[in-house]
């Protein structure tokens, strides 16, 4: 075999060989990484970033029915309404307010409509000292037991805001103490997280032992 | 003999026949062809896709007129891809501005609402996900992150017995990410937030890897994001779509912060936990809560990074 024909056979080789290469990266390169398994988009549930509650001022702001704050549509003026006891000294909340829930604070002392609720006049609420106050003013009645939630509240270092940080370029929106709270039973109530951040490899929730950490 | 044997042996010593030049000729052709299907996977990367990015300068060295070209080519493409003509800016730092966030430790639920909040505002990628807020679940007592479990999942939170602390970019004012950086794609800006320039970044993760809150991320896929989630109120540095092959992270909703509003994650707090403001303005609540509460911890101060970004108790 002459000197030749070895070089002719090497090229031939050559030849097939990056022809090989050639077809395996146009099949590799159509293949992308898939990441494998689908994941679902998040309930819009969770970007929700409206007020938990509405209060007596939203109503009044959005022009709504406001029948359920007309207590003279079935209490007589002038006659507080008296409040019944079990033999456990609890308040019975009469059927009519059956959707009151009694929780406020973590004891039942703080327990007494009057506490809050004016009795002379049971479309507005009253301070201890008092002080008439109205529905759409509640921060006044709230933070004349909770001084320091308030003095925060005023300092916007309690409770939701939005809007403008920049109050030049515009308002910042403040929500209100029963924005949040229910004033019946103002412990935040519990609620479902939203999904885990989902790994690339491997079911929600398991990822590698390094990733355990920030 | 036959007249015709000459002119067959004249034929097989013609030069441009001769198997020696078929063979080199097919091996030159076979290679070159081989070359260019091995090329073939650089026509998916998006770098090429546009001459005009690729030849884009470094983000500080624009003109303004650069940068309306640059907005203008940004608002195509995405208007390209995902059929939304959104509305692209560059906004720049305020004056007499530093930004502060402060997260109440004491209030913090841990409904990972955050979380979403800053994905579906941010633009990231669904799927791969990705997210700039990690919620760690922490044991009563401790403020050891390395007993933090961050893939928790549960029907009814708060859990008894824990505390939750979200994890986000620190801003740091000493950032470790834009020391590493071999490109100066990330730099901190006046207004104390950490930026990245996507179309400098080159991928190397060096800042992923020198951040100690692992707060940066990666796009090791082309972002994948619905069309009828895509927001379209965006910024340069901050939410406009990513490419395959760039980091990203946090950037205080920029797009947001910087015209005045407050950021996605803190409106969607169900709780008020999170507060954010100008610390330079001692009337906004960052101040208050700095002078009024007890800030408790930088995350990780012992690093030296010194955060923008501080957890604070309630009582």
């Amino acid at each position: 075999m002459s000197n030749n024909t070895v070089t002719q056979y090497w090229l031939g080789a050559l030849t097939v060989v990056f022809l090989g290469l050639g077809g395996f990266f146009i099949v590799n390169s159509a293949a992308r990484p898939a990441t494998g398994k689908k994941i679902p988009l998040v309930d819009v549930k969770f970007l929700d970033r409206t007020a938990s509650r509405r209060t007596y001022a939203d109503l009044v702001k959005a022009n709504e029915d406001l029948s359920d704050y007309d207590c003279y549509g079935c209490h007589e003026k002038g006659k507080p309404p008296p409040i019944r006891y079990d033999a456990n000294h609890k308040i019975i909340v009469p059927k009519e307010h059956s959707d009151v829930v009694m929780g406020h604070g973590s004891h039942d002392r703080n327990n007494l409509c009057y506490n809050c609720h004016n009795e002379q006049n049971l479309l507005t609420l009253q301070v201890r000292d008092g002080r008439e106050v109205g529905f759409d003013n509640i921060p006044q009645l709230c933070g004349s037991c909770h001084g320091p939630n308030l003095r925060d509240w005023e300092a916007g270092a309690h409770g939701r805001t939005s809007g403008y940080w920049n109050h030049s370029l515009g308002a910042a929106d403040r929500l209100s103490c029963a924005n949040c709270h229910n004033p019946h039973a103002p412990r935040i109530p519990t609620r479902e997280s939203a999904p885990p951040p989902h790994s690339l490899h491997g079911p929600a929730g398991h990822t590698a032992p390094h990733e355990t950490t920030p | 003999m036959t007249p015709t044997q000459p002119t067959l042996d004249d034929k097989t010593s013609d030069a441009s026949m001769s198997r020696r030049n078929f063979l080199r000729g097919a091996a030159a052709f076979g290679g070159l062809t081989a070359l260019a299907a091995s090329l073939a996977p650089l026509r998916q990367l998006e770098d090429f896709s546009s001459s005009e990015q690729f030849l884009q300068k470094y983000y500080k060295e624009l003109t303004p007129d650069d940068m309306t070209k640059v907005i203008s080519r940004i608002e195509r493409e995405v208007q390209k891809e995902y059929g939304i003509r959104p509305h692209v800016r560059d906004l720049k730092p305020m004056d007499g501005v530093e930004f502060v966030y402060c997260l109440n430790l004491t209030r913090c639920i841990g409904c990972r609402k955050c979380v979403h909040a800053c994905v579906n505002e941010n633009n990231q990628s669904r799927n791969p996900e990705i997210q700039y807020i990690r919620v760690l679940k922490m044991p009563h007592g401790s403020m050891d992150v390395e007993k933090g479990d961050h893939t928790y999942e549960a029907k009814s939170v708060p859990e008894k017995g824990f505390f939750y602390m979200p994890v986000q970019c620190q801003q740091c004012q000493n950032p470790p990410c834009v020391k590493v950086c071999p490109v100066n794609a990330t730099w901190q800006e006046k207004d104390g937030i950490t930026v990245i320039d996507y179309d400098w970044c080159i991928g190397c993760r060096y800042c992923e890897a020198a951040c100690p809150y692992w707060a940066r991320r990666f796009n090791f896929t082309k972002p994948e994001i619905p069309k009828e989630r895509l927001n379209p109120n965006m910024a340069y540095l901050g939410n406009r779509p990513r490419k395959q092959g760039v980091m990203e992270k946090c950037h205080f909703c920029i797009q947001r912060t910087r015209a005045g509003k407050y950021p996605a994650c803190l409106e969607v707090c169900p709780v008020g936990a999170r507060k954010f403001g100008n610390i330079l303005d001692p009337e906004s609540e960052v101040s208050y809560i700095m002078r009024e509460k007890r800030v408790f911890i930088q995350l990780k101060e012992e690093m030296g990074t010194s955060p923008r970004f501080f957890y604070y108790f309630d009582k």
